[in-house]
């Protein structure tokens, strides 16, 4: 009597792992039921299929990243993310424990750096442990984007040094560790340079992308042949083109873009160009007039000197102070006077912010004036957690952070 | 006196003391598996099976004081390498909707002429279905044939029973004959 079916024995059995009088059974129905012994050469030809499989050898580097790691750690222990996040604070230099104290006056301030020192610490833990990868995912979102040589199917690795690059038909998404997401348009190429905790930076070569960040600022960094830009919590459409010139329009939130000795702070709706040799331009708002533009182009790159200067600020609007403020430390003399008096008409400077103050770019004034302007240059509603997480990092430009007028604004 | 307990639990004991070179020996002694687990689970990704390899080292050498040597050092170094692999597959599916499934129907419409794959071509192809496979099914043909971990111990790395592993490795095997059908006579004829 064959009894019933033995099919979901098979495997078992192939493998020896039936006790004696199981497997006698399974055997002997076997020789009778074709209908299983089908089944059992499937099975045994699936067998023989996974047993093809051969072990891999490990690559050699991937003790170094380990080891690294571990260096950070006090090891062994009970990684809480309470540790890491005491950790991550010493070794990366997030100044928020400090930073609360002296805002202990401002309640709805200190409520939600709470909140934000809250999510911090329970996301430590995962945070740290992510943040050790050293290659990027990579999405193919249309045609063929190659890693180094070999085309992306449905997803890739990028590593530390690989190029991703993408032809007039692809596109395609970098996940950038955690933090966001970057979108790479079509005649585009980009290496991964570095992504570590403290530090995630690509070099874009030429083309354009596309990126959306949510992180701390200064986690997130795009090199280009003439300039850096430094995400401080933000979306941003950034284009280089052939000559190495490069073009950065910001969606939302704020990105610095600077070089060694200048940087220009820009605010969503703004947009800031570069030229090798020249660093940043001055940023400014898109929808300003065409003779603003063209001036302040000239001023930038082509030295349009005082010429350029006068037409800039007689087109200049109030939103245009962006542009103005940018002014005062690259001009001087005269026409850093002719840039005062032009931005003092257009946004009253407070109180204790005096003339001879600004003409010797006294950092304190010069910061406490661009804080009053902000209003007015920020489009976008800003929600109370981004508010205060630019509040905290913002203190990073007060007074007595910045060593000089000129080492923060030339 | 001789120690005669096993080498993995000396060593395990070391690196509880904080032994810097313990924990390179274990890296040392399971690195190739775990790091074939993680190329196999993930299609051949090498850059993605390091970097699994790299997180799994890192929570086991962070975590190590937890271990109460209750069970087998290597059924929790595996547990820990299938969540790994199992949770980074749901932040890829999270991510973007990548295609999961491979193109079979291309393979199997392959002309015969073509369809003759030498040895390690097999086995490319065998890994390629094997990434097919769903998480569940992929990790338990992993562990029997990377690992050579009984049915008994696969049920406590995945937490299942033993009924359970029979029946996902039996479905494993099935799926693997039926999609690499074309190639049974390449594989047989190797015997």
């Amino acid at each position: 009597m064959l009894g019933q079916h033995v099919n979901k024995q098979l495997s078992p059995y192939a493998h020896g792992e039936l006790p004696a009088p199981e497997a006698e059974r399974v055997s002997a129905h076997l020789e009778g039921c074709e209908r299983c012994r089908t089944e059992f050469a499937e099975i045994t030809y699936g067998i023989r299929l996974a047993e093809s499989l051969a072990l891999r050898s490990a690559p050699s580097n991937l003790w170094d990243g380990i080891e690294a790691a571990l260096s950070h750690e006090t090891l062994p222990q009970d990684q809480t993310a309470h540790h890491i996040t005491q950790e991550r604070k010493t070794r990366d230099g997030w100044r928020f424990g400090w930073r609360i104290s002296w805002l202990s006056g401002w309640r709805p301030a200190l409520a939600a750096s709470v909140v934000l020192l809250f999510v911090l610490g329970a996301g430590g833990g995962w945070f740290y442990l992510r943040s050790t990868r050293t290659t990027w995912e990579v999405a193919r979102l249309a045609g063929a984007p190659l890693i180094g040589a070999g085309r992306i199917n449905s997803t890739g690795r990028l590593g530390i040094g690989e190029w991703l690059e993408t032809d007039a038909n692809s596109r395609a998404q970098i996940k950038v560790a955690d933090i966001g997401q970057v979108e790479i348009d079509p005649g585009t190429r980009i290496r991964l340079v570095e992504t570590r905790l403290t530090e995630h930076r690509l070099e874009l070569a030429r083309g354009r992308m596309h990126a959306t960040i949510f992180a701390p600022p200064r986690l997130f960094f795009v090199d280009t042949p003439s300039a850096v830009a430094a995400d401080l919590g933000c979306a941003y459409t950034l284009e280089v083109d052939d000559q190495g010139r490069s073009l950065l329009h910001v969606t939302s939130g704020w990105v610095a873009f600077e070089t060694k000795d200048r940087e220009s702070m820009v605010p969503a709706g703004a947009a800031c160009s570069t030229q090798p040799g020249a660093g940043p331009g001055t940023p400014y708002f898109e929808d300003a007039s065409e003779l603003f533009l063209d001036a302040l182009s000239k001023f930038d790159f082509s030295g349009g000197g005082a010429d350029a200067v006068q037409i800039v600020l007689a087109e200049a609007r109030a939103r245009d102070t962006l542009t103005l403020w940018h002014l005062l430390a690259r001009v001087e003399g005269d026409e850093r006077s002719r840039v005062y008096e032009r931005l003092a008409a257009l946004a009253r400077p407070p109180a204790s912010v005096t003339r001879e103050g600004i003409m010797l770019l006294d950092p304190a004034m010069l910061y406490e004036w661009k804080a009053q302007m902000e209003p007015t240059w920020l489009t976008e509603s800003m929600p109370e957690v981004r508010r205060t997480w630019r509040k905290l990092w913002s203190d990073r430009d007060a007074p007595g952070l910045i060593k000089s007028a000129k080492d923060y604004l030339r | 006196m001789i120690d005669e307990r096993p080498m993995d639990t000396r060593v395990v004991e070391s690196c509880q003391q904080g032994d810097r070179e313990s924990f390179r020996l274990l890296f040392e002694t399971h690195k190739d598996k775990v790091y074939s687990i993680a190329l196999y689970f993930f299609g051949g990704d090498a850059a993605l099976a390091g970097d699994i390899t790299q997180q799994v080292f890192l929570k086991l050498f962070t975590r190590i004081g937890q271990f109460r040597h209750q069970s087998e050092f290597t059924t929790w170094l595996y547990r820990l390498t299938t969540n790994t692999c199992i949770d980074e597959q749901r932040k890829r599916r999270r991510f973007r909707p990548f295609p999961e499934s491979l193109p079979y129907a291309k393979v199997n419409t392959l002309p015969a002429a073509e369809a003759r794959f030498m040895r390690l071509e097999i086995a490319d192809t065998v890994r390629d279905a094997i990434a097919g496979l769903k998480p569940k099914l992929r990790i338990a043909i992993l562990l029997k044939y990377f690992e050579e971990l009984s049915y008994e111990e696969i049920a406590q790395v995945l937490n299942c029973s033993k009924g359970t592993v029979a029946s996902r490795l039996n479905r494993g095997h099935r799926i693997l004959a039926q999609r690499l059908g074309h190639l049974r006579a390449d594989v047989l004829s190797g015997d």
